[in-house]
């Protein structure tokens, strides 16, 4: 094991960093954690005669541990590209990289990848769990990307003079369409969801006839394993089904 | 937010089961570390699954039990220290276990998996046995990890 990297990181940064031999790396344990108290270690080599530091994939792999997903989302994904612009590190197969040029310290960029670490698993908190709304926001980019009218969360008066909340009201040369986004982590809930969805579209079904009817549409987030195939057919009685797993399918009814 | 009673329901529940074999998946977009996931069946049907990453590299071993609508409830690491909210310093075998106050933060030593990190069958045999899952099936070894030009 050389003693560059941690005699430098010793003079520089002090004591709270520990270097250790790990499969032909530098393994240097920083004092700093991931959001769930596990401590953050980078990993140093010397190749042909320059210095590279990286994760080895630790931090997409702890992400990968922390979420329900099984890929990074694309809002995720796009946050990630951001954080190495900025802490200018790079991304190769799942690690995060950082070289050590001539001109920098190998403290300098600990520090510098240590921060892009720490940013990246912060994208944590923008998982499905931390943040129920964000199906609806992948939701409305989906239509954005694809040119497609919409107003959120439009009030809207059924027949009994209750007012419903309809989660996308979209707008196409072709088609007008009302969007319920059924997206729960519970199968409890998932029932709920779906009873209100039901009432919502028997309300609201006067607006299906008309010279310019509306189609209702009800959008399972099936990226969670709670909807029945009752619930399913329950909205199919009263609504076309969609699955945001198939977006194309979802955005067909939107504009045919 | 999942109760502690939950919690301690879920964990002790003998009916979570895996129905199927458990295979590694390797990935360009993750070359250091395979990973797999499996859902799990109990009777009163929670939404969980178990998540399993491993880094060959540096020997770092993770299985977490995941509720659809929590996250991570319950977790086993090995190869990778950790640092309990009061300061305490674990070390680099250890299991989160879901509190109401601390998440999934809180960390402790588990006496039962004696297994080392390049064991992954055997780590996985003693994390089910604490986890009252029943696995009905068979891990397949990792795939041998193939140095590349970069390491």
């Amino acid at each position: 094991m050389t003693s560059f990297p941690c005699q430098n990181i010793a003079t520089n940064l002090g004591q709270l960093f520990n270097c250790s031999e790990a499969n032909g790396f530098v393994r240097i344990r920083t004092p700093y954690l991931y959001p769930d108290g596990d401590v953050i270690d980078l990993f140093f080599k010397e190749q042909e005669g320059k210095g590279v530091l990286t994760d080895l994939g630790e931090t997409l792999r702890w992400l990968d541990s922390q979420t329900s997903t099984k890929w990074l989302s694309k809002k995720q994904a796009q946050f990630l590209q951001d954080i190495q612009l900025t802490h200018g590190v790079e991304s190769y197969q799942g690690m995060l990289i950082a070289r050590v040029a001539e001109v920098e310290s190998l403290a300098e960029v600990l520090t510098r990848l240590t921060q892009a670490v720490m940013s990246a698993a912060d994208l944590w908190f923008l998982s499905r769990t931390r943040v129920p709304s964000l199906v609806s926001d992948e939701v409305a980019d989906l239509l954005e990307d694809q040119n497609i009218r919409f107003v959120r969360n439009e009030k809207q008066l059924g027949r009994s003079g209750r007012s419903w909340r309809v989660d996308f009201h979209t707008w196409h040369p072709q088609q007008s369409s009302f969007v319920q986004l059924l997206s729960t982590g519970s199968r409890a809930a998932a029932n709920t969801k779906a009873n209100s969805a039901v009432a919502a579209w028997s309300d609201l079904s006067h607006l299906l006839a008309g010279s310019s009817p509306l189609r209702f549409v009800s959008l399972f987030d099936d990226s969670a394993d709670v909807w029945t195939p009752e619930v399913i057919s329950q909205l199919e009685e009263f609504s076309e089904v969609a699955y945001w797993s198939r977006p194309d399918e979802f955005l067909e009814l939107l504009v045919s | 937010m999942l109760s502690q009673e939950e919690f301690e329901e879920i964990i002790a529940d003998t009916s979570k089961r895996i129905d199927s074999d458990i295979t590694w998946e390797a990935d360009e977009s993750h070359a250091l570390w395979v990973k797999f996931r499996v859902e799990i069946v109990s009777d009163n049907g929670y939404p969980l699954f178990i998540k399993g990453n491993y880094n060959q590299v540096i020997q770092a071993l993770t299985f977490v039990l995941v509720h659809v609508g929590f996250g991570r409830i319950y977790g086993l690491d090995l190869g990778k220290d950790h640092r309990n909210p009061d300061g305490i310093m674990i070390g680099e075998k250890h299991k989160h276990r879901w509190s109401e106050a601390l998440r999934d933060k809180q960390a402790y030593v588990p006496e039962d998996i004696t297994a080392p990190a390049n064991q992954p069958v055997e780590v996985w045999q003693q994390f089910c046995l604490e986890a009252a899952i029943e696995h009905n099936g068979t891990m397949r070894p990792p795939p041998a990890w193939q140095p590349n030009l970069f390491l």
